[in-house]
């Protein structure tokens, strides 16, 4: 997987940011909090589940697993409950063990113990079951396993360097939001606006390390 | 003095020195007793409660406005992050249901002075004339008490007041805006090349951000995180456009209070409200009160509020509270595009078109749909790829393209359903309140007209020349469950928004809408507030 945005870091611009903003983004680079929600069984089917939903094999370090622990410890929720499902956390918790539940029975070994391609297998066969999985709808859990640890990864200033986004804007604003000139002098371009074929190559290569 | 500053001078009371706040103001509030008996105790301080406060205040009453969160300060209180801007939304907890549930917290629900205006993307477009009268003109919902001409010089005061920027509109009732348009945003420009090329008719606007210096709000700077509250005080929303004014004439905005009860007196009137501030419960008298918690917690507010009058809730003897609460369907696609796009640098409100507003003869379904640029985020943006089932290493690569998207969204007129509708729930909060239940199914018109619109926005991003697109389905705003009727057989509240069932009780939020039309609520909420205060001052005089 080659750089899209050579060389750029969003985090140059830091300094152009204001303190309150600057102080909610620079406390996603310090070090994670230690882990209060998830025992050590359930830490061990966490850290494969969250790096094979983000594709995690090649990413900065941003500590998605203590991020989450956390916002599960504080109850952090989205502001609603399915009347069909539990609280959040309770999700994260029952559908852990589900997922080691179903490891054991299915392949006779712990969640942990597979390769990554059979890990994906068992999920991509959650994310397919029409209906419950283990008494959740299986639709759901998995909407709520991808919009925790989305809001977690693209929330880290690393990340925002893989995906070339600019990232906080005031007091400084953006200048170049046209057709004639979309790239800040900051900003670095795509490597795809070089070369446009590459887009459905990548897309093409990023499904064969799916399968 | 200019007629805009004669009747509302909120923008002209915030500092100009860079800062957002005049403290000074908030400092010098006056307060009031809880056992001063106030004219109007005014519940929810956003769109609704915002307008309201200030047009009765500058009249003169004396005013208690409520809200259940904080009195926001832009500079220390909003950052430049979405994952940072969770404070925001009312995250208390809800249960939702139905065959179709709509999630709340970020996506439709505000906390705090301001309202959900501090978090709206900005459009502030005005209703059409036919949807007052959709059901004697299109056989569908019902018709409103009132007609767009009542409405109209509020929209025109709203307008200004904000105040709305964009180009000449065509649609409805053909008027102008008091700023010029924005310049757009590359997927704004991209919007109107596709649109252009099938000969659609667009518009850039109309938002409610200034363009051009208001007062002491300064123009927008476009910085592209409208969603996460706006830091240049640019983007309207009653914190700054309505809330220094009513300061300035005497109102109290009573933030950090959450009301748990109206409280009516043996005569059948209200005769104040129940609210915990710093853990107490407490009891503000007053003559009158005015609810503005929005569609779900107007209609909770008020179901809370039974007694031994109303034991089915406040107002609720026909059992319409809560009833006909109303989404609309606002699927997104996205198309991607060889040339950089970057969509998180202008306001996410660019252009829009209500060409397919009205009943078209020729579709499968009555009323329509508008199109608008919408423009996540990255964490939004998530959303959208993981939505069409991508995952692991594929959502990382869609991820990693981010820049060469474009999104545009619809807003579809979902139809007002009485099953659609907020409950209370076996579970309680914090206060221990039960919470509300949100149950909402969509109709066959709703998906025949959301499909339509999925379709259009597929073809203008095709012929913009897109190589690739996604979508996701996802519903917008909350109107309706305490709607307005002729009578209390048919609404909970009369055309100047007072309950049929208890005199001196008002609602005056979007709950009272009966249909939504294709546009998007704010300026319209505003509007109906404006008018009741006009109508309760004359009614009082």
């Amino acid at each position: 997987m080659s750089e899209k945005f050579p060389g750029y870091d969003v985090l140059g611009q830091a300094d152009r940011w204001d303190d309150v903003t600057k102080g909610v983004v620079l406390r996603r680079l310090g070090p994670p909090p230690a882990l209060r929600f998830f025992t050590p069984d359930e830490e061990a089917v966490v850290r494969p589940l969250v790096e094979r939903l983000l594709g995690l094999e090649e990413a900065p370090e941003c500590h998605v697993v203590e991020q989450l622990d956390a916002k599960l410890t504080e109850h952090v929720g989205p502001g609603y409950r399915h009347d069909d499902m539990p609280e959040d956390w309770e999700v994260w918790r029952q559908s852990v063990h589900a997922l080691e539940e179903d490891a054991r029975k299915r392949k006779g070994v712990a969640f942990a113990e597979l390769d990554a391609g059979t890990q994906r297998q068992m999920l991509e066969e959650i994310r397919t079951t029409d209906g419950d999985w283990h008494g959740l709808p299986a639709s759901k859990v998995w909407s709520r396993w991808m919009s925790d640890l989305c809001s977690i990864f693209y929330s880290h200033p690393l990340v925002w360097n893989e995906i070339g986004f600019g990232g906080p804007a005031y007091p400084r604003g953006y200048k170049a939001h046209s057709l004639s000139a979309a790239v800040e002098p900051w900003e670095v371009h795509s490597v795809d606006a070089l070369d446009p074929v590459r887009w459905a190559n990548r897309l093409a290569a990023a499904k064969e390390r799916q399968r | 003095m200019n007629r805009v500053r004669a009747r509302n001078e909120s923008a002209w009371l915030l500092p100009n020195d860079g800062t957002r706040t005049n403290h000074r103001l908030r400092a010098d509030m006056r307060r009031y007793d809880d056992t001063e008996e106030v004219d109007l105790a005014v519940v929810g301080c956003g769109a609704g409660g915002g307008v309201l406060t200030q047009r009765l205040a500058r009249a003169g009453w004396k005013v208690v406005a409520f809200d259940a969160g904080p009195f926001w300060d832009p500079d220390a209180d909003w950052v430049s992050d979405e994952a940072g801007s969770h404070h925001l939304y009312w995250t208390d907890p809800r249960v939702i249901g139905g065959t179709d549930p709509v999630p709340l917290g970020n996506n439709n629900s505000g906390r705090g002075v301001g309202g959900s205006m501090v978090h709206f993307a900005g459009y502030a477009p005005r209703l059409h004339p036919s949807d007052f009268r959709t059901a004697s003109q299109d056989g569908v919902g019902v018709d409103w008490p009132i007609s767009y001409e009542d409405l109209e010089p509020y929209y025109v005061a709203m307008e200004e007041e904000l105040p709305v920027a964009g180009q000449h509109w065509p649609w409805g009732k053909p008027h102008s805006y008091p700023h010029s348009p924005h310049p757009l945003g590359v997927d704004g420009e991209l919007f109107v090349l596709g649109c252009h090329r099938l000969g659609i008719d667009v518009r850039v606007g109309p938002v409610a951000i200034t363009n051009g210096r208001f007062g002491n709000r300064p123009h927008c700077i476009y910085r592209g995180f409208c969603l996460q509250g706006c830091k240049v005080n640019a983007k309207a929303s009653p914190l700054i456009t309505h809330v220094p004014d009513a300061l300035a004439h005497g109102a109290e905005v009573r933030a950090d209070s959450m009301v748990s009860r109206v409280v009516l007196g043996e005569d059948g009137r209200a005769r104040g409200v129940e609210y915990f501030r710093d853990g107490r419960p407490r009891f503000q008298r007053a003559r009158a009160v005015a609810v503005a918690g929005y569609s779900i917690e107007t209609p909770r507010l008020l179901l809370n509020s039974a007694d031994a009058r109303f034991p089915d809730g406040l107002c609720n003897d026909h059992g319409l509270v809560g009833r006909c609460v109303m989404v609309q369907g606002a699927v997104q696609v996205a198309g991607r595009f060889e040339h950089e796009v970057r969509m998180y640098k202008t306001p996410p409100p660019g252009a829009s078109t209500e060409a397919f507003y009205e009943t078209d003869p020729n579709n499968d379904f009555a009323r329509g749909f508008s199109l608008q640029t919408v423009a996540p985020l990255p964490i939004a943006w998530a959303e959208h790829v993981a939505a069409e089932g991508h995952w692991g290493h594929v959502l990382r690569e869609y991820m990693r393209d981010y820049v060469h998207w474009a999104v545009l969204g619809t807003l579809c007129e979902f139809l007002p359903l009485p099953h659609n509708r907020v409950i209370l729930a076996d579970e309680t909060d914090r206060y221990g309140l039960p919470v509300a239940k949100f149950l909402y199914s969509q109709c066959d018109n709703d998906r025949a007209m959301m499909g339509a619109a999925k379709e259009k926005m597929e073809a203008i991003l095709d012929a913009a020349g897109a190589d690739d697109t996604l979508s996701i389905e996802r519903y917008a705003h909350l109107v309706g469950g305490c709607r307005m009727g002729e009578s209390e057989r048919t609404g909970v509240v009369d055309s100047e928004l007072r309950t049929f069932a208890v005199p001196n009780l008002f609602v005056v939020d979007g709950s009272v809408l009966p249909t939504q039309g294709a546009a998007n609520p704010a300026l319209t909420i505003m509007a109906l507030a404006a008018r009741a205060a006009d109508c309760m001052i004359r009614r009082r005089d």
